[in-house]
């Protein structure tokens, strides 16, 4: 079998030299503007900040034919508050605090990208259990996390009630990161050379709980959203992103697989435990919204498989490497990555050999996955468009850092 | 992995001036500012295949403004650094049309450094409102405790 | 009726019009839904999830600022926000309350430092009611509403008594 990424791939819009963000897709008819003797005009229409379906405080100005989308704008630093410039005044151990509260709901991928980049200038080895709890906090809240996104994917289609479900199994979830790490959202618990506390025989309890019922309830919850016809007459084929748009705007994570690029850094990059667990990557055909939504479904099932891994097969001692109290990287320039629910979470560290990062960076995923909106978004409707904003998955917060 | 230096020497002659070194980092090829778009798309249309630039940042270095453009190819599972560097009150010249997924993080490092974007389609402000000083530079300060205390 | 289940069945109660209007008040604050940052997770999602259930205080989510009495302040306000907090704000219809949930939305919270950030939204809206916590549980939100209820109560009171001493 051939390996797809051996095809060097080209960008559409280089071949063709232009760039018309206004452009409709393949496969979507231009309705004639205009009846005749009555002039219409396109109207200019503000979605946001404060609007129900944009996912926090993304701003979008569309400009609409009728109830088409033409043209899009996103406009985005309604929540910018400096996590690049406060890391750069914070020591190491501190960055998990504010990586934390980038992509807010997945904070264990944040603070372990900001670990994992400490480590690497400082040459830390973390210890085997240390790293296999890891991997077990990243899966147990990237099912979280994707539930999130479940129920609020559901709410921008219509659909009410797997919202209620969805949470319902988060805080399951949220139990198992709260009786770990002592908080339900901002864990702080990955720190540079280890994990912070062992798991309690009380989470583990928890979390056995959990995994003996997820797989039947993810049919469940699939069956009830993704068995409706509506739901999939809605998400079928709408929002086309191919794999050459894919790959020009830089997406990660489930949005890029789901266009059928077999890229997934926990297998491509590992860190953690990943190398000793076994797990499949799902991948989409088209690139569609209904693609984009079975790869992430898929997801919490390998991300629930992993945790059984991790929770038979976690070996026994420290949690945490000896580290010096403040640490002191020696000069020089890094980059780590994870694979956070919303894609390649990227942290580029610039150290002086202070106990202060001297540039802190922050790869946000949702950044990428925002910005291809302005490119798929013009020909839908309107409503299609909410949900297209909603299959991509984004947290503003690491979008405007 | 690291790409072979000699590779990419050999792709970007006669492109640019590129010093290649290999650092902590990874490979990073050195350019003037003014060749970077050139550079790029050698980088990216050669057998090399860096189709994705992952991410664009810039650091403020006292004496000029970093730019590191993080390029990855997936045909042979490399990653690339390419770095320019321009004055604190230079132009940013625009490498959408060769990576479109430069669009936003351009806006966003030209914003908080203070530069101005050139050949960019929208070169508005992202984050913040007109007038703000460019915050990411050294030399704009955070608030002191005093000030946050005397709210 | 509700009543009945305080008055007993077929009961007359004397009350002031005034008194009743409050009473409903405090009974069904609904809030805008309008979620800045983290703290909109917890206090706006899980909050009216299952678990936490908070329309059981008849407390409900409103998408329209016109139709809403509460508005959750829950996260970092910056200057780019602070404009649109305000409009929200002025968009809402009197009597209208004001939760500053998590430690952003009070003081700045852990981004207070950064130049761009507001320190507390109470710069720029009257707030009712301050909810510590980064960020704070659902049953802290659920907390500050209870609070925020008997804020209600006591202004009735207060009122009434204010009246009364003029005569």
């Amino acid at each position: 079998m051939t390996d797809p990424r051996d095809t060097v791939l080209t960008h559409a819009l280089q071949a063709e030299g232009t760039f018309d963000p206004g452009r409709a897709p393949a496969g979507i008819k231009r309705i004639p503007s205009g009846v005749d003797g009555l002039a219409t005009e396109h109207l200019v229409v503000n979605i946001g900040p404060q609007h129900p379906s944009t996912h926090g405080v993304l701003r979008l100005v569309a400009e609409l034919d009728g109830e088409e989308v033409m043209n899009v704008e996103v406009a985005v630093g309604y929540l910018h508050r400096g996590i690049e410039k406060l890391g750069e005044h914070r020591r190491y151990h501190q960055l998990g605090t504010l990586m934390d509260r980038g992509d807010y709901v997945s904070g264990i991928h944040g603070e372990l990208a900001a670990a994992l980049a400490a480590e690497q200038l400082l040459e830390v080895e973390v210890p085997p259990r240390g790293q296999w709890l890891r991997s077990l906090m990243s899966e147990v809240n990237r099912i979280a996390s994707h539930l999130v996104w479940f129920g609020t994917f559901g709410l921008d289609c219509g659909a009410m009630g797997q919202f209620l479900y969805a949470m319902r199994e988060r805080e399951a979830l949220l139990d198992v990161l709260e009786s770990v790490t002592g908080q339900r959202m901002m864990f702080n618990y990955v720190r540079p050379g280890g994990v912070l506390d062992d798991i309690t025989p009380d989470a583990e309890q928890k979390l056995r709980t959990f995994l003996r019922t997820i797989d039947s309830y993810l049919d469940e919850h699939h069956a009830l959203l993704g068995g409706n016809e509506i739901f999939q007459k809605r998400v079928r084929g709408v929002g086309v992103i191919d794999r050459e748009t894919g790959l020009a705007f830089g997406l990660t994570g489930a949005n890029l697989r789901g266009s059928g690029v077999p890229y997934d850094v926990r297998r491509d990059k590992p860190y953690a435990a990943y190398t000793e667990l076994d797990f499949d990557v799902p991948l989409g055909a088209t690139g569609d919204a209904w693609d984009r939504y079975l790869v992430r479904m898929e997801e919490m099932r390998q991300a629930a498989r992993m945790c059984r891994q991790c929770i038979e097969g976690l070996p026994e001692g420290d949690v945490m490497a000896k580290v010096p109290r403040v640490l002191r990287p020696p000069a020089g320039e890094t980059y780590a990555c994870v694979e956070s629910p919303r894609g390649e979470l990227g942290v580029h560290l610039v150290a002086d050999g202070s106990d202060t990062p001297y540039r802190f960076h922050y790869r946000a995923p949702s950044l990428f996955a925002m910005q291809v909106l302005e490119e798929i978004l013009p020909g839908h409707l309107l409503a299609d468009a909410i949900m297209l904003i909603g299959s991509v998955d984004i947290v503003l917060g690491e979008i405007d850092r | 992995m690291l790409p072979d230096t000699t590779v990419v020497k050999t792709v970007l002659t006669g492109v640019a001036r590129a010093e290649v070194t290999a650092t902590s980092l990874g490979v990073v090829v050195r350019v003037p500012h003014e060749d970077t778009a050139a550079v790029l798309s050698a980088l990216k249309s050669s057998d090399l295949g860096f189709v994705m630039l992952v991410d664009l940042l810039g650091t403020d270095t006292d004496e000029d403004v970093e730019l590191t453009y993080h390029l990855r190819s997936f045909a042979r599972d490399e990653e690339l650094y390419v770095k320019c560097s321009l004055p604190h009150d230079g132009v940013l010249h625009s490498v959408w049309n060769v990576y479109a997924s430069a669009l936003l993080p351009e806006r966003e490092t030209a914003e908080l450094f203070g530069l101005t974007l050139a050949g960019h389609p929208n070169p508005a402000r992202l984050l913040t409102t007109d007038g703000e000083q460019p915050l990411l530079r050294r030399s704009v300060p955070i608030r002191t405790l005093k000030e946050v205390r005397d709210r | 009726m509700a009543l009945d289940r305080i008055t007993g069945e077929h009961s007359v109660a004397f009350i002031r019009s005034e008194q009743l209007f409050d009473w409903a008040r405090r009974n069904s604050l609904w809030y805008l839904a309008f979620g800045i940052a983290c703290c909109a997770i917890e206090g706006l999602m899980s909050a009216s999830g299952p678990r936490f259930d908070f329309d059981r205080m008849g407390v409900f989510f409103r998408a329209s600022p016109r139709q809403a009495d509460v508005m959750i302040v829950a996260g970092t306000v910056n200057k780019k926000m602070a404009e649109t907090v305000r409009l929200l704000y002025d968009q809402m219809p009197e009597p209208k309350w004001v939760v500053a949930m998590g430690a952003c939305a009070s003081t700045g919270g852990p981004f207070r430092e950064y130049p761009n950030v507001v320190l507390g939204v109470d710069k720029v809206v009257p707030v009712d009611v301050y909810i510590p916590g980064c960020p704070p549980r659902p049953e802290s939100v659920q907390y500050g509403f209870i609070q925020l209820q008997e804020k209600i109560k006591r202004q009735t009171e207060e009122r009434r008594a204010a009246r009364h001493d003029r005569r």
